[in-house]
């Protein structure tokens, strides 16, 4: 559990890391990943798509290409020195694709030097984003990408399952960043205590874990409190079916901020849309068959508002 | 968990400013979060406390909704700001009246108007009451049914109107979407 914090390296100004998280599987995160990677391209920005599922790569497929014969995993085993020999190119301008390490037996569980080392790497990447498509889970590897992010992407679809890996997603992200900025072993003792649901203090949410280290290192809190604010997932609900399908994104946030005390934002959703899984079946990119097809334009939408740090308020 | 003690305005997350139609639209949100088949709470929070919450935001909207419970209801606050609460930094409680004007990207298309109203969560019959432009009209706008739309001078204030209600700039927008209809006439 140590070091999150320890990886949010320098941020240059103009290179960003955005990821794309989810907690669940077959939510459609990897497919936006590649669309969001392609519509930021035509927007003008380089970007790289970094599949960083690294137990069930896929993006390749997303973007219609074959398997690249170099991985991320080749880079972590060091097979090859520089991370530029692992990026390839994809049909598309101005969009390149680093494919995972599904290959590699152990890669999903790479320590923390090794993935030091990768971001080290992505961040001095002659692109203007990087874009990494998390894996499934809550792993700490995944949560680490997360956390680093500039721009940390939390895809949800209207579903139960989904919206409660996706609060566990956020729960488990955060407590991973406070623990990490925890002044004493007895706050940490806390953090710890409260990543069991059933802990015996009660502490249910972060709120009542804020509650719980008051009681016991009133300084700590006001330190808490401030990581909590600078975390800051993005919901995308996706697969949306109707009116009321797009306000879940409106009362994740609000939930988020009244319950957990997380400060969510919007940044948009897709319509379900058949022609999207055809198109999978065909191993073609969606967006890019049909970019004035609905869902190419709500993506372009997420992509801009993102680019412009702009957020869904809610109108009033 | 939740503040010990929060005002009506702070329950629906609006602040003391907001109008009749922000208070009716910021219950709407809080009504459906905490209704009993919401996906946003159902794992947050137990029956129990959803049941609560919903009675904490009936509460807030029977005062907020009418305007004179609402200023004896002022009055007893000293319009005071709102309680702080817990959460470190609440982004709808204590917000602006309004966000600022959005001009979407030329053209502006019909689905865009669309998609912007539906991610606003603003029903059409609600843009129809404020700007007394009728549901179907609106409906021929986002749907882009050029036989069917009012020559571009009615049009134009229309689809201003439309902007004003769901956010948008409205001259801008307007200009924007008339330019690409009269392409298709």
């Amino acid at each position: 559990m140590s070091g999150a914090v320890a990886l949010a390296l320098p941020r240059p100004s103009r290179r960003q890391i955005w990821s794309i998280g989810g907690g669940k599987g077959g939510i459609g995160k990897s497919l936006l990943a590649a669309s969001l990677g392609w519509q930021l391209a035509r927007l003008g920005k380089r970007v790289v798509l970094v599949d960083a599922d690294l137990g069930g790569a896929n993006l390749h497929t997303c973007l219609g290409i074959p398997a690249p014969s170099r991985t991320l995993g080749d880079f972590i085993l060091r097979r090859v020195e520089r991370i530029e020999d692992v990026m390839v190119e994809t049909p598309f301008p101005r969009l390149r694709l680093i494919s995972g390490a599904s290959d590699v037996l152990g890669a999903a569980n790479i320590n923390y030097q090794q993935k030091v080392r990768v971001l080290n790497r992505l961040r001095s990447l002659d692109v203007d984003i990087v874009l990494l498509d998390l894996g499934a889970g809550t792993a700490n590897n995944i949560i680490d990408f997360f956390l680093i992010s500039d721009v940390s992407l939390l895809a949800v679809v209207p579903e139960p399952t989904s919206i409660e890996n996706g609060y566990r997603f956020i729960k488990s992200a955060l407590y991973r960043r406070l623990r990490a900025a925890a002044p004493t072993a007895a706050v940490r003792d806390v953090i710890d205590a409260a990543l069991d649901q059933k802990n015996a203090q009660g502490i249910r949410t972060p709120l009542d874990l804020l509650a719980a280290v008051e009681r016991e290192d009133a300084a700590a809190v006001t330190r808490l409190r401030r990581e909590m604010t600078e975390f800051h997932p993005r919901f995308v609900v996706n697969q949306v079916r109707s009116p009321a399908d797009i306000a879940i994104g409106h009362q994740l946030v609000t939930a988020c901020a009244r319950h957990l005390g997380v400060r969510a934002s919007y940044a948009g959703f897709v319509h379900y849309d058949d022609a999207v899984w055809r198109a999978v079946r065909q191993r073609q990119l969606f967006v890019a068959r049909d970019p004035d097809g609905v869902p190419a334009h709500e993506i372009r939408h997420i992509a801009r508002t993102l680019v412009e740090g702009e957020t869904m308020a809610l109108a009033w | 968990m939740t503040p010990r003690v929060e005002t009506h305005y702070a329950v629906l997350g609006i602040g003391p400013r907001a109008t009749p139609e922000q208070v009716d639209r910021a219950y709407r949100h809080a009504a459906g979060l905490y209704d009993e088949e919401a996906l946003a709470t159902y794992s947050l929070l137990d029956s129990e406390e959803r049941q609560q919450a919903r009675a904490r935001v009936e509460a807030a909207y029977v005062v907020l909704r009418d305007a004179g419970r609402r200023r004896e209801y002022d009055l007893s606050l000293g319009m005071a700001e709102t309680v702080a609460s817990l959460v470190p930094s609440p982004p709808v409680v204590d917000a602006p009246a309004r966000p600022p004007l959005v001009v979407l990207p030329d053209p502006v298309t019909g689905p865009d108007l669309k998609r912007f109203r539906e991610s606003r969560g603003i029903p059409l019959r609600e843009i129809a009451a404020a700007s007394k432009v009728g549901v179907r009209f609106l409906e021929y706008i986002e749907s882009e049914r050029l036989d069917a739309l009012p020559a571009p001078v009615y049009l134009r204030g229309f689809v201003q109107e439309y902007a004003r209600v769901v956010g948008l700039d409205p001259r801008p927008t307007a200009q924007s979407y008339l330019a690409r209809v009269a392409g298709g006439r």
